[in-house]
Formats: structure tokens, sequence, C-alpha cells
């Protein structure tokens, strides 16, 4: 056998006051727009936009309430040190906070995951691996300049039509042509190498600072962060060119390479 | 070693059971022991083209279900040494097919020798087809030069590389490209995509052009696969198609217009 440290894909609760109840019931309705999705899922409470005295916090009755929505409690993280014990007692892993982990398990996922493209065309978004909430951990630079390294993927094989890829918390780079029909995404931003023909979606999960650089801008959608414009409907002369595409307030602009 | 090559285009009528027809009938004049096998369950239609459309006592369902061998079902082609042909059944449809069955037939292919298994697809990306490419070592993706084809192709090229068995196992199904119904005098008025038009959006490798003919449809009509007619340039550019195959190098042919010829190119060339 072997015990590794690495990151899967977990969801995290960020709690911002100590209402129990309301938590729960906000969860619920989260887990009924999703059900399939949550089902069984495990779950990490991070307490850092904690706002109330954790020392009040009801860990135990959080824990039985995630149970009776279905999900699968793993542990918390960034509550002050002086509630450790009190998450202990009631059944709960205490998880290093990020920046203390050992930088070789920061490593390892980025590694994995290419590995795992190379392998699979990855027609799932949910086939990348997620190395799981770096943008909320201390904004301030980092002694580790390892552990502040940004997670990278790279596709190396074409985006067919109808195939999605998916970079969690990371940038993208693609050095195959991307079909039209297909879709590419990431939180962070994307380089785009062969010729870009498909959906392309930079910035997904809000990250308005993210952008799109390609070599050949034939793409049918482009988005930053939510806001999409078809190629087509926009007055760009930069179609089949070189181009890089960022947002301004809410605006996309296409700007020459 | 043999192989396993898938006939696919996720698009239907592009010319799949043409082209395996031709292909098969090709490798097995060449002296190789090729097996055709037809997918389509349910629309059966290798054996017409093939022209053994009246021997079919056994199919490749019956063997999946154990209901004959494999021996009872082949059919030896009377024109072609080396060529056996496994038809679909007409009375069932794809359900009928499944992994274990369909695995369990062409390793039984493979060990009684057949160098060549070539796998007939039907259309569409539905069970047939994903049937019928997920054994495969290698795929011919034929595309007719529209783009609905294309982009029929390229999502067939999505699956191949993310849902068969080799790519399962972390390896890369070797590609190739055949166009079929090529008309170089449409490509030059513009109506029609070139080749390269087709290569750029697909970026696999060109194994060949078939030009549009009308042989190949009296070829199917009679049950002769098109390759027979060694007059024909579409005989001739299937002939080409599996030369490369089997490693050679031979120029493209067929896919310039003709009697375009300049004043000086008839003069000197």
């Amino acid at each position: 056998m072997q015990l590794k440290g690495e990151m899967s894909m977990l969801n995290v609760l960020h709690i911002q006051d100590t209402d129990v109840s309301e938590i729960c019931s906000k969860l619920e309705q989260k887990r009924d727009e999703a059900p399939q999705f949550f089902m069984q899922s495990p779950i990490v409470i991070d307490g850092s936009e904690l706002s109330g005295n954790a020392l009040e916090f009801d860990f135990s009755a959080l824990k039985k309430g995630l149970l009776d929505l279905g999900f699968i409690p793993v542990g918390v993280r960034n509550f002050p040190p002086a509630a450790n014990n009190l998450m202990r007692e009631s059944g709960w892993a205490v998880m290093r906070e990020q920046q203390s982990a050992p930088s070789v398990s920061k490593s390892e996922p980025v590694q994995e995951s290419k590995a795992k493209e190379n392998q699979t065309t990855k027609t799932q978004p949910k086939d990348s691996q997620v190395e799981e909430n770096k943008e909320n951990t201390n904004p301030a630079p980092q002694a580790n300049p390892v552990a502040s390294m940004k997670n990278q993927m790279t596709v190396d094989r074409p985006v067919r039509s109808g195939q999605q890829v998916y970079a969690a918390n990371s940038d993208m780079t693609v050095l195959s042509p991307t079909s039209a029909g297909s879709e590419i995404m990431a939180d962070g931003s994307i380089h785009i190498y062969g010729a870009l023909r498909g959906r392309v979606l930079a910035g997904a999960r809000g990250n308005e600072s993210a952008r799109i650089y390609c070599q050949s801008l034939q793409a049918e959608l482009i988005a930053i962060a939510g806001r999409y414009q078809l190629l087509d409907e926009s007055n760009t002369t930069l179609k089949g060119k070189p181009a890089m595409i960022r947002l301004e307030g809410e605006k996309l602009v296409i700007e020459a390479l | 070693m043999s192989k396993v090559i898938v006939v696919t285009s996720g698009k239907g009528g592009v010319g799949k059971t043409t082209s395996s027809a031709a292909f098969a009938a090709g490798l097995a004049s060449k002296g190789h022991k090729t097996a055709v096998i037809d997918f389509d369950v349910g629309l059966r239609n290798l054996d017409l083209i093939m022209g053994v459309e009246r021997r079919v006592v056994y199919d490749f369902v019956n063997v999946i279900n154990g209901e004959s061998t494999l021996k009872q079902a082949l059919i030896k082609d009377k024109r072609v040494e080396n060529l056996y042909i496994l038809p679909a059944s007409q009375t069932r449809d794809k359900d009928a097919l499944n992994k274990e069955g369909v695995e369990s037939v062409i390793n039984e292919l493979k060990a009684d020798g057949f160098d060549y298994i070539v796998c007939d697809s039907p259309a569409g990306i539905e069970k047939g087809a994903f049937m019928a490419l997920y054994f495969a070592d290698e795929a011919i993706v034929v595309t007719n030069p529209e783009v609905s084809s294309v982009r029929d192709s390229d999502r067939i090229l999505g699956i191949l590389q993310s849902r068969s068995k080799v790519a399962e196992e972390g390896g890369t199904v070797k590609e190739h490209l055949l166009i079929t119904r090529y008309s170089p005098e449409r490509v030059e008025g513009g109506d029609m995509l070139s080749k390269e038009d087709i290569q750029e959006i697909l970026s696999i490798p060109l194994l060949g052009v078939i030009p549009e003919s009308g042989t190949v449809l009296q070829a199917s009509n009679s049950g002769n696969p098109v390759i027979m007619d060694k007059e024909s340039q579409a005989g001739q550019a299937y002939m080409d198609v599996v030369s490369r195959f089997l490693g050679e190098d031979v120029p493209l042919r067929f896919v310039d217009p003709e009697e375009k010829k300049g004043f000086f190119k008839k003069l000197f060339g």
C-alpha cells in the first residue's frame, strides 16, 4: 500500500456566522439545484470568513445537519486554533491550513492532472483534477515560492467538437486546435496556440482579471467571468488573427496581440 | 499481430460501408487475411455491397449470443482469397451488441490468424458506432467535403480518443482521414471544401481522396466492391489508399480538375 499526500476535489463551505440552522437551510437550497452532483459529496468547512465567535459555534449540530442533507463532513479549517479541541470533540478532522502544507503535496496534483490529460481527452469537466481553494487564502506574498505557484493545465490534443475541458482553479494552455462545437473553460486565463474555433470561457468562477490569449481567433463564443459575446456579433477586425481578450468594466475588449 | 481498424464517420451516407468493403477487399487482395464486420445491426448493408446477401445464414448477433459459431457465420468471399465477411443481423437492433460479445468475436478472429479486422461502423454516435470503435487500434474517418460531415467527423474523433479501449488504457488510436465523393471541379468552383480545408479543421493525416464517381454506385448496386474495378478512378484511388495504409509511398491522384490543361501543358506536359 501507499500513503500519499494528494489533493482531490472537495466542496468547501465558507461560513460567515454561527447560525447552524440557517446554514443548513441555505445549503439545502443549493443542494436541490443539483442533487446528483452533491449526493454523498465530501465537504470541508472553512472558517476564515466567520465573524462570530468560533468557540460558540455548534460543530456537532453542523455535522449532523450536513449528514442529514446527504453530505459527508470531512474536516474543518481556518478556524482559530483555540477552537481546535472543540472541533475535534465534535468528531471533525482539523485540516492544516494551505500555506503550511508541504510543498511536495502542492506540486503533485499538477503532474497528475497533466498525466491524466495525456491519457484521456477529458470530455467531462470533472475529469480534471481540482486543487481546491487557492484564491481565498492569504493574499500576501507567501514564504514558500513553490506553494504560491498557480496550478496549470496543459492540453496537447485537439479539443474536438462536443468535448469540454475545464481547468478548475487554474490557467489553461492549449497547444492544439480547438474545434467548432467544443468548449474550453478555466477559472483563470486561457492561452491557445492552435486555432481557437469553439467556445472559450475564462474566469469561469467570476475572476474578472482572467484573460484569453490566442493565435487565431475564430471562436464561436468568448466569455470572461460570465460576460459573453458571440464573435460574429462583435465588430472586431481581429478574426483569424492573434488576439487578447480582457474584461473592461462590463465589456469584453478584443485587442491585437 | 492482427489489427482492428474501424471505418467510421459520425454522419450517415458518406461512404463508410463502400469504403469498408473496398478497403477490406484491397487488403485481402494484397495477401492479408482480412475480416470485415458489419456493425450496423438492424440496417445491414455490407452484405449487399459485397454481393453476399443471399449467402447469409448466421450473423454477428447470432455469434455474440452463442447461437452459432463464428465459423458458421463468416462468409468467405468467392472473388478474393483471404476475405471474409461477418454480416449484421437485419432483425435485431443495436442493443443486441455488448462489449463482452464483441470482444470475444474480435479475439476469436485474432486467434484464427486474421491480419486485419475491419469494423464497418453505423452512422451516429450511439451504441452501434461506439461498439464498432471501442476495440479499434486504428481508425479510418470517412469524410465528405462538406461542413456537416467534417463537423461530425470531428465529433467522432473526440469520442475515439476518449472512450475507446485504447484511449481508456492511456494510448492513442491511430487516425487516418479518408475523403470520399471528392469533386476537384466543384472544389475549384468553390462550392466544395478542399482537402486542405478539411485537413486544417480535423488536423489528422490524410490517407486518401476518393473522387466522386458513378462507378461507385454501379459497383455497390451490383455487389462488387469498387476496388475490384481496376479501370475506374475510384477503384484505383481505393487501391492507393490500401497501399498507403500498408506503408507504401503513393502520390495522391484524381485530386486536380481534368480537361483543364492549358495550351503549354498540352504541348509539354
